[in-house]
């Protein structure tokens, strides 16, 4: 077994103390505060597993009671109930039960979870935060009784029995091995950010069975209509510049003046988890982070938040007749229109960066314009420190104005011309696909190719195996 | 439920709406969420925010200055709405005080709502009794406390932000709290109220359908300043945002299509409206209820036009009382520079407002009065003073600085009484660009307003006193505030009143008039939320009756 050096800060250490009082009789009282201790370890762990992203409906739905609808063009994946009820939750699971749903994706029953849930991640946990995370979903998390929607896809993508080649390729049991040579600090950093935070769900390019590449790991890759950037140490493609102390600003707060704002999936992983984390998580996440293995994308030539400078045509636009709009604009007179009352005529935001620059920023730097074409279409919608950030959408839905895809093209085209990295153009194909894509959840498209590659795989080995029979077995 | 459409354009749904601002959105978002096929069919085009910021921005000094809201928006060649810049003509003014009638709308999906200020104000309890309080005007046929929970409804739809501490609201019978508690004041706001308010002037905040949070996909407002003309983020509310929640629920709305005929059968049912749509092709809409919900203008202009054979004089017209007692709140400006800078312009358009004199006895007597601290910014007209003093480079810089941090501009509100005379007819010599009659409009005060107009003048010499006021000026000519009431109006009596309390006619009992031209009383405040709130109660009472079709 191997050592657990955070069991120590966390479940062990309670349950030693628990013994401890129970050998010399101090009674219930003291047996409870140390049972709470471990569910209040447990709380911060799903905080900081962000399990409530997933498990708590974002319109008001009650605590872990699951029911988020997470749409995909198979069908609607439903949250499951992961309170303390014993008939609709998970009340009356043991903890070896929990463990392996956590660690392995199987449930009670032994049918398998589909991969939205991140137990590749999880598997990583030390048994003292699983016993943590037990105490606290099997005692502390209020029971809601109410059974969310089943989940029913159509065939094939309800075998769920697929999943079983999938993860016999690609799951691996192995809890998370500290570092010897690292510091403690470090070692943390790394368990959060590869075990419990699970970074590399959305930052690390997968393979065509849709597993991560560990060999790329953090690199960065397209995810829903969004881009999680390379987030390795590398100067120029990842966040090698930053310092530890930017890092963790930007984890507390969502935003870093002059280089990133948090936005899409990140914006809820700020909002949900990251703010809440203690500053020596925080530091350890940003020491671990600095420290992975640099990838440089060759295409790179500077870091995605250097480009561009203020610029303004604001005056270009004055002296015209007023207009009915029914000639296509052009970028200048969009960009005015639609975004320079908030990011300002020359694009500098306001000082105070509650409207951000739009120079200097990852979104119009970057070499993929993803996030540039999903922050139009779909907006930024950030929660932080009880502070609403909310950039209106563009697109169909748009209580502002919709735009169209031709304006958007033109707009972005502006926009990264002017601000950001000139080199990078948007075709209305970009953000035809980024509309189709959208804002769904994105372990979603994850699931759908997981499901399909599986089925493949599941034909393709139990064909194999029917022809070589059972002595390929030792 | 969606509405049908017919190869040859024609349409059928279980309700069919004309107009497509506040007061019809609300009510076709309801009945879309109760399942019910909706048509919204609206006289004017859509319109591009973007286009339209752009428009303003490049709109002449001269238009700026004169607050022209209107020649902004595009307008389609077939509903005409009103310009000043220069006049179009599209409504005749005549009588004594047709000058002060110089309205402004927008007609385009979402409505007026494009361009107004956001305030959102209740009546009071008393404005629903002004002839058995205080012997004057008309009362309701329904009270306060019947259109309170409609109230807080139509707060809710708005977003509205308003003033959580009882001692700060108007009035302070409320069965919620607003959805937003009101938006900070600025220095300006809580130094008039410093000074204000210990001489009975009671300074109160605005409340106001924007807020300084998100709000359900609303960004927060950042203060442009530019909410008349139009918001250019879409922080405030405007009914596109509901027009758009009710296509959302599978409503359809038809932008250009102006309806200008409606069918009724042996009983006097609407059965169906006919609409030209922009090829001026004609189409008719079938349907179970209708609400038409223009606005007090151009809803009497279609009832009047729409006379048919078995309702000569207009449709809902048996009482004659379509189209009068027309009412708007008579505006006047003051304007000085104050002894000490107020850094007025800073937020929202408007911010503040003094109600002291809003109610009281003498409302037997005289028109009670609003006295808004205007929060527009000074510059345009600080600049105009400064280049008639013909200053140039620092000096005129500096000069408009001054002007513009100690420049005041109070907007005053006069509460008129219903009266007949007062009247839209149809021109007999004037059409639009479908050959349609065009409104022409009979308007005359009385004393009771003239009276109104001397109390306040008094008021606000001591209000300028207060501040130290230079070049104070109150203007005397009375000016129009675009909050249209009274012309299909409410109450018990089919025999001199249009509507009911649920805003249905009379006459016909599937057609509903819901918005200002039911009010029988303009209080002081902005009509909107009054309207908005008289629109869910219709839109109940449409959802009762077409539970029973």
């Amino acid at each position: 077994m191997a050592v657990h050096v955070w069991s120590v800060r966390s479940g062990w250490l309670a349950a030693g103390a628990l013994s401890c009082m129970a050998v010399v009789g101090s009674g219930a009282a003291q047996a409870e505060a140390g049972a709470s201790e471990v569910a209040e370890q447990g709380r911060y762990l799903a905080i900081a597993g962000d399990c409530g992203a997933c498990h708590t409906r974002p319109d008001g739905g009650k605590a872990f009671a699951g029911g988020n609808a997470m749409m995909s063009p198979v069908g609607v994946i439903y949250a499951t109930n992961i309170t303390s009820s014993s008939t609709a939750g998970i009340g009356s699971y043991s903890e070896p039960q929990f463990a392996r749903a956590l660690r392995e994706g199987i449930r009670r029953d032994g049918t398998h979870l589909y991969p939205s849930m991140p137990y590749t991640a999880y598997a990583k946990l030390s048994d003292a935060d699983v016993h943590a995370l037990y105490v606290y979903f099997t005692q502390s998390v209020q029971a809601v009784d109410e059974p969310p929607p089943v989940t029913r896809l159509p065939f094939p993508f309800n075998l769920r029995a697929s999943m079983v080649i999938w993860n016999m390729l690609f799951l691996s049991t192995a809890r998370f091995e500290p570092d010897p040579r690292r510091s403690a600090e470090w070692n943390r950093g790394a368990y959060l950010g590869e075990a419990l935070g699970h970074c590399g769900d959305c930052h690390t390019p997968r393979n065509v069975l849709m597993a991560e590449q560990s060999r790329r790991q953090f690199s960065g890759t397209r995810v829903g209509g969004w881009y999680a950037p390379n987030i390795t140490s590398d100067p120029v493609s990842g966040i090698g510049a930053w310092t530890r102390d930017e890092l963790v600003e930007y984890f507390k707060t969502g935003a870093l003046h002059g280089k990133a704002q948090a936005a899409g999936g990140m914006a809820e992983v700020v909002g949900n988890s990251l703010q809440y984390l203690t500053p020596e998580d925080l530091n350890a996440l940003a020491t671990y982070l600095l420290s992975v293995s640099p990838i440089r994308d060759q295409s790179d030539s500077r870091a995605r938040d250097t480009w561009g400078a203020p610029v303004e045509h604001e005056a270009e636009l004055r002296g015209r007749p007023t207009s009915a709009g029914s000639e296509q604009p052009e970028g200048n007179a969009l960009y005015s229109g639609n975004c320079a009352s908030c990011h300002q005529p020359t694009g500098a935001g306001t000082a105070d960066s509650r409207y951000p620059a739009l120079f200097h920023n990852s979104a119009t730097g970057a070499r993929h314009a993803d996030n540039l074409i999903a922050a139009i279409l779909f907006g930024v919608d950030r929660e932080v420190g009880g502070s609403h950030t909310l950039m209106p959408r563009f697109d169909a839905t748009s209580y502002v104005q919709p735009l169209n895809d031709t304006e958007v093209v033109t707009l972005a085209n502006y926009v990264l011309h002017e601000f950001g990295n000139p080199s990078v153009q948007v075709t209305s194909d970009d953000v035809a696909a980024a509309r189709s894509r959208g804002f769904a959840k994105w372990r979603v498209q994850l699931v759908d190719g997981l499901l399909i590659f599986a089925g493949v795989v599941l034909v393709t080995l139990g064909l194999w195996r029917l022809w070589r029979g059972r002595s390929t077995y030792p | 439920m969606s509405v049908r459409r017919f190869n040859n354009g024609d349409a059928d749904a279980d309700l069919v709406v004309v107009g497509s601002g506040v007061v019809g959105a609300l009510i076709a978002e309801q009945l879309a969420g109760a399942q019910r096929s909706v048509l919204i069919l609206e006289a004017g085009p859509r319109l591009d925010r973007a286009q339209v910021v752009e428009n303003w921005r490049n709109l002449n000094f001269q238009q700026r200055v004169s607050s022209d809201y209107q020649s902004l928006y595009p307008q389609s060649p077939l509903a005409t709405a009103p310009l000043e810049f220069p006049p179009n003509g599209y409504v005749l003014l005549t009588g004594k005080d047709g000058d002060s009638f110089h309205q402004g709308y927008i007609r385009a999906v979402g409505g007026t709502t494009w361009h107004w200020a956001a305030s959102c104000w209740r009546h009071l309890p008393v404005d629903f009794r002004m002839r058995a309080n205080y012997g004057v005007g008309r009362d309701w046929p329904i009270s306060y406390s019947d259109l309170e929970p409609y109230y807080c409804r139509a707060e809710e739809a708005m977003g509205v932000s308003g003033p959580n501490d009882p001692a700060m609201q108007s009035p302070a019978e409320r069965s919620r709290p607003y959805p937003n508690d009101m938006i900070p004041w600025a220095h300006g706001d809580t130094r008039v109220a410093q000074i204000v308010n210990p001489h009975g002037y009671r300074s109160v905040p605005i409340p106001q359908g924007r807020a300084v949070r998100p709000w359900k996909n609303r960004p927060a407002c950042c203060g442009n300043n530019n909410c008349q003309p139009i918001c250019p983020i879409g922080a405030m509310y405007n009914a596109i945002h509901t027009v758009q929640a009710a296509e959302a629920k599978g409503v359809t709305v038809l932008a250009e299509s102006v309806v200008y005929a409606i069918d009724t059968d042996t009983n006097n049912r609407v059965t169906a409206v006919h609409w030209y749509d922009r090829n001026r092709q004609s189409h008719r809409a079938t349907g179970r209820a209708f609400v038409i919900a223009c606005n007090a203008l151009e809803t009497p202009r279609l009832l009047l036009m729409a006379a048919n054979a078995q309702n000569p004089r207009g449709i809902a017209n048996r009482s004659d009382q379509v189209g009068r007692n027309l009412m708007d709140h008579s505006g006047f400006h003051c304007t000085f520079l104050a002894s000490e800078p107020l850094w007025l312009g800073r937020g929202p358009a408007q911010s503040s407002c003094l109600v002291g004199a809003r109610d009281g006895a003498f409302r037997s007597e005289y028109s009670a009065n609003k006295i808004i601290l205007n929060n527009i910014s000074r510059v345009g007209p600080a600049t105009q003073q400064a280049l008639k003093l013909g200053l140039t480079g620092t000096a005129l810089r500096e000069e408009i600085r001054r002007r513009t941090i100690h420049g005041v501009d109070l907007s005053i509100s006069l509460e008129p009484l219903p009266a007949p005379q007062n009247r839209l007819t149809l021109s007999k010599t004037r059409h639009d660009g479908l050959g349609l009659p065009s409104p022409d409009i009979n308007y005359e005060l009385d004393d009771y307003v003239h009276r109104g107009y001397d109390a306040a003048a008094q008021q606000l010499r001591h209000i300028g006193d207060l501040f130290n006021a230079v070049e104070f000026e109150v203007t005397t000519s009375l000016n129009a505030n675009n909050h249209m009431m009274g012309s299909t109006i409410m109450g018990f009596d089919p025999k001199d009143s249009v509507v009911d309390g649920d805003c249905r006619t009379h006459d016909h009992p599937n057609l509903w008039l819901p918005g200002g031209g039911p009010m029988p009383s303009a209080s002081v405040v902005n009509s909107t939320l009054t309207m908005a709130a008289l629109g869910l109660r219709c839109a109940d009472s449409v959802q009762r009756a077409l539970e029973h079709v």
